[in-house]
């Protein structure tokens, strides 16, 4: 929307912009050669002049190239897919098709990446972002997670990072997009002084004093030097006014017209809103505050559009809002636009209007993924809502929760069904109140606050119960299995998921059906579960329950990594990311990467552990559960560096764990302050720390948690009975078998905790080797403890450390990274590398473009070429 | 942005290898995005190096030390104490 600002000097060329503009011809040109897209994210303050930078790199290749653009609006509540549904109008064909059809984000995506695909070369500018919906940001998302394989295309897209507070969600998206492969950043900076030096002494104006009043900004200089005055306006709002104010009193009247309206202006309606005065429309044009594109009008810049909006007075601003109210729901069926309309009625007051567009405009936004607008158009409705009966009310409520659930607004979406739950009580509508609760307790389950769910889990089964059985029933069954199953109660849980599984499948409720087997499936792993869990995977996928088969990932992961059958779960956990990446399942993402961190994390790959812990921390979601584990993995990979900020990570973890009463959230908490504190020497506080959770994974009698706690409480000296019931590797080691342990240990594949078995030998030869297990992982506390023992045990002559500039890590490779090197050294294909390692081959892609980039090199060959140069693979293999 | 003091041994002697200017240029580039090397103190035998970085986080300081090939021996949080500038 933001038109062209002409900060131009006097030969019409962008001014202070030729590196910015080299900077994308760049990125366009290796996308050409390589045939790999790229992404460039370009940032800047109102008004510094981001379209103006898109624009003029667009005209320089318009000829040889395609050309998309789309922009986002700045309505309250904006067009789901706005930017898309202009790309579409200007390619046609099936991306059209899928924007119209109320699509999801991923087959958006797909169909986009197809369309850039078929027709390259293309650029494609995404403009105003701050203002996109959510279901843009997805497509966004999606599309830049997979930019490297769409074929010569640059995507452009801008957005003012002074307009994004911190929890904006076009942050965490940009956040990722920026570490993605093939995405740059470029920010657009206000003019110099000496740019705004030439332009002034190009209109005439005392260069300094414009300076210092504009801070450089393009488009208040260009605001100031078209209001063509002695003086300077204090400010942009002013400048604006001030260049309106040479206006005539009619041209001024259509400016106010076109300003109630936020997404541009068609002339037709423009006509309708102020018939009078559309002879005034050049003289508009000709003063530079409106642009014409032959349809519409639309103000050169949205700070002018707002500026102007706030002059006019409220009983004008009704009369507008009520005339393009008017106006726009007479259109034909076909061109109805519920979010534009609802917007107007609102502003016209009129209520019958917003109840009959705001919730047909929350639908489509639903649909469309844009869960954030439409949780809004609810909101709007609902303002409106007193003359509804309770039953309607209840039901936009229950939207609007949905909505919110969603978009992470948790509370929000608590105090909507609260709502829903009340009306539907009052109304005596009892099969809706029970599903009111159901949903109730699912979503404060989510945050963390247990207790209040597992009561209104209870009620509504004990609601639901007396009526006749449907599907509503089936899912407040299974939501208690999954309450039972969280606290791991397995056998309780499997009760409940029986009798939601048989009446699930009585009724015909397939989504109920995946969600009940596999937590049958959770609970007997290895007696036949895993098969049921992937029976569930199946029939959730076909069914297109996209959420319930990212579960049955999650679940088919989360036993191998606690049992350390690490090449399974490593299995699972490449198949369920991918799976959620490319559906935008973002919540289940999350879980699955806080498995892989742990993973990552007993297969001592303390950088990739770090990474992805750091990965799910930056995202602000409310569920507790993904954050706990990531919170916990950081911390333990600090610990055992020897860094600092350790016990901050946990004391945060620790206070979302105690609310939840939950042995795997308060067992992973109390695990990682066990380690810890051992690191640290303090054995008191170990025991401290652990005995709460011990005390509940005896009574749950969970082998693994059990076994680690009661291992930790006896390195720190606690002389207690331990269950006979505990994980093989920590039974050795609590039955002091500390070789054999260490041996299990490193078939297991972690040798960290191979070590750590060793450390606790009498041994000195155990010792010994342990210590230098220790110096090669960096793990310094653990090293100083071991090389302590041995020294008082008279041992001289100890090794001091790790190596210095320790080579294997020379590029800032990971391990996983030299592994996949040496494979490519040895001429292996990425396919053949996937086998080898057991990963996927796109998480084997993943790394050798890492590879590629960290070692500044462009094939396979220069690539070992230059590894044996740095020295990161030994010359005999 | 949190502080950090930074620990380096060298059992052989620091050897900046090459023109110390340029080295540091380089280290700054390859910085660049991440964390901002403030200063450094070099021990006279050139076996100890403490710098001075601020970062997001310790993870962040790994991260540099690996990409500029320099070892970490223990890296510190820390605050500033000015004792010309302390506030009354």
């Amino acid at each position: 929307m933001a038109f062209t600002i002409q900060a131009t000097g006097p030969t019409g060329e962008l001014l202070e912009r030729s590196a910015q503009l080299d900077a994308l011809g760049e990125a366009f040109a290796s996308a050409r050669e390589d045939g790999r897209g790229r992404l460039v994210l370009i940032s800047g303050e109102a008004g510094v002049g981001k379209s103006a930078l898109m624009r003029a790199f667009c005209e320089d290749r318009a000829e040889s190239v395609r050309v998309l653009w789309g922009a986002c609006d700045s309505l309250f509540t904006p067009r789901p897919l706005g930017p898309f549904v202009d790309v579409a109008a200007l390619t046609g064909g099936a991306l059209d098709e899928v924007v119209h059809r109320d699509a999801k984000p991923y087959d958006v995506a797909g169909a986009l990446i197809r369309e850039l695909g078929a027709r390259a070369p293309t650029i494609l500018v995404l403009d105003d972002l701050h203002w996109a919906d959510e279901a843009t940001l997805d497509v966004l998302t999606l599309l830049g997670r997979r930019i490297d394989g769409v074929d010569s295309t640059v995507v452009v897209a801008a957005y003012r990072d002074d307009e994004l507070d911190v929890g904006h969600p076009l942050r965490v998206v940009v956040g990722e997009l920026a570490r993605a492969e093939g995405t740059s950043r470029l920010l657009v900076e206000p003019l110099s002084p000496k740019g705004v030096a030439v332009l002034a002494e190009f209109m005439g104006v005392e260069a300094r004093e414009l300076y210092r009043r504009t801070e450089g900004n393009p488009f208040y200089v260009t605001e100031v030097l078209g209001a063509g005055g002695e003086a300077i306006p204090p400010t942009i709002r002013d400048a604006v006014l001030a260049r309106a104010g040479r206006l005539s009193l009619h041209a001024r009247r259509l400016l106010e017209a076109a300003a109630i309206v936020p997404t541009g202006c068609e002339h037709w309606l423009l006509e309708q809103l102020e018939p009078e005065e559309m002879g005034h429309l050049t003289e508009c044009l000709a003063s530079g505050v409106l642009a014409d594109d032959g349809m519409t009008v639309r103000f050169r810049h949205e700070l002018a559009q707002l500026a102007l909006e706030e002059t006019i007075g409220p009983r004008r601003r009704l009369l507008l809002h009520r005339a393009a109210l008017d106006a726009l729901s007479k259109r034909p069926e076909r061109e109805l636009d519920p979010a534009r309309i609802a917007h107007h009625a609102e502003g016209a007051g009129d209520v019958e209007a917003v109840l009959r567009f705001a919730p047909l405009a929350g639908d489509r936004a639903a649909s469309a993924g844009a869960h954030r607008e439409a949780a809004g158009q609810y909101g709007r409705a609902l303002r409106f809502a007193e003359s509804l009966s309770d039953v309607a009310r209840a039901e936009l409520f229950e939207r609007r929760s949905y909505e919110c659930y969603l978009t992470d607004e948790s509370s929000e979406a608590i105090e909507a069904i609260s709502s829903a739950l009340d009306l539907y009580r009052s109304a005596g509508d009892r099969l809706n109140e029970g599903k009111a609760l159901r949903w109730l307790s699912y979503i404060l389950w989510c945050p963390g606050r247990t207790e209040e769910s597992r009561r209104a889990g209870w009620e509504a089964v004990q609601l639901l119960e007396p009526l006749p059985p449907g599907r509503e029933l089936a899912m407040a069954y299974s939501n208690l299995a999954h309450l039972y199953l969280a606290a791991c109660r397995g056998g309780e849980g499997v009760k409940w998921a029986q009798r939601a599984l048989e009446l699930a499948r009585s009724v015909g409720d397939v989504e109920t059906e995946a969600h009940a087997l596999a937590s049958i499936g959770i609970v007997e792993f290895d007696a036949g579960g895993k098969e049921k869990i992937e029976e569930s995977l199946e029939l959730a996928d076909r069914a297109g329950f996209g959420e319930q088969a990212a579960r049955a990932f999650d679940l088919l992961a989360e036993v191998p990594v606690e049992t350390r059958a690490h090449d399974e779960a490593r299995r699972y956990l490449d198949q369920g990311i991918e799976y959620c990446s490319i559906r935008g399942i973002e919540l289940l993402r999350l879980y699955l990467l806080a498995n892989r961190a742990r993973l990552e994390l007993q297969e001592g790959r303390w950088e990739e552990a770090a990474d992805t812990a750091s990965a799910v921390i930056r995202i602000p979601r409310t569920s507790t559960s993904p954050r706990i584990t990531t919170l916990s993995v950081l911390a333990r990979v600090r610990a055992r560096r020897g860094d600092p900020e350790v016990m901050e990570l946990l004391d945060e973890a620790s206070l979302l764990a105690e609310r939840t009463d939950e042995l795997p959230r308060l067992g992973a908490v109390a695990i990682a302050r066990a380690e810890a504190f051992w690191l640290a020497g303090d054995h008191e506080a170990v025991l401290d720390s652990t005995s709460a959770a011990f005390e509940l994974s005896k009574e749950l009698r969970t082998p693994w948690f059990c076994g680690e706690l009661a291992c930790w409480r006896r390195r720190a000296g606690a002389e207690e009975p331990v269950p006979l019931k505990v994980a093989k590797p920590y039974a050795l080691e609590i039955e002091s078998q500390w070789e054999q342990a260490a041996t299990l240990w490193s078939s297991l594949g972690s040798p960290y905790e191979a070590a750590l078995a060793l450390a606790h030998s009498d041994e000195p030869a155990a010792l010994r080797h342990a210590l230098e297990q220790l110096n090669g992982m960096g793990a310094r506390p653990a090293a100083a403890i071991v090389a302590r023992k041995l020294r008082e045990r008279g041992e001289r002559s100890l090794p001091r450390g790790p190596r210095p500039a320790t080579r294997e890590n020379a590029a800032g490779l990971t391990t996983r990274q030299q592994e996949v090197l040496a494979l490519m050294a040895q001429g292996l294909r990425n396919a053949e590398i996937a086998e080898r390692l057991v990963v996927s081959q796109k998480t084997v892609d993943h790394h050798v473009s890492a590879i590629l980039r960290k070692l500044l090199v462009r094939t396979r060959g220069e690539a070992a070429a230059r590894a044996f140069e740095l020295g990161l693979l030994a010359q005999d293999r | 942005m949190p502080r950090y003091l930074v620990e380096r041994a060298f059992h052989d002697g620091w050897d900046a290898g090459g023109d110390l200017t340029e080295v540091c240029r380089q280290i700054l580039e390859r910085n660049r995005d991440e964390v901002t090397w403030l200063h450094s103190y070099v021990s006279d035998d050139c076996k100890r190096l403490v710098c001075v970085y601020e970062a997001p986080s310790p993870e962040a300081i790994r991260r540099s030390a690996a990409r500029n090939n320099l070892p970490v021996e223990s890296i510190t949080s820390v605050r500033v104490l000015d004792p010309y500038h302390l506030k009354r």
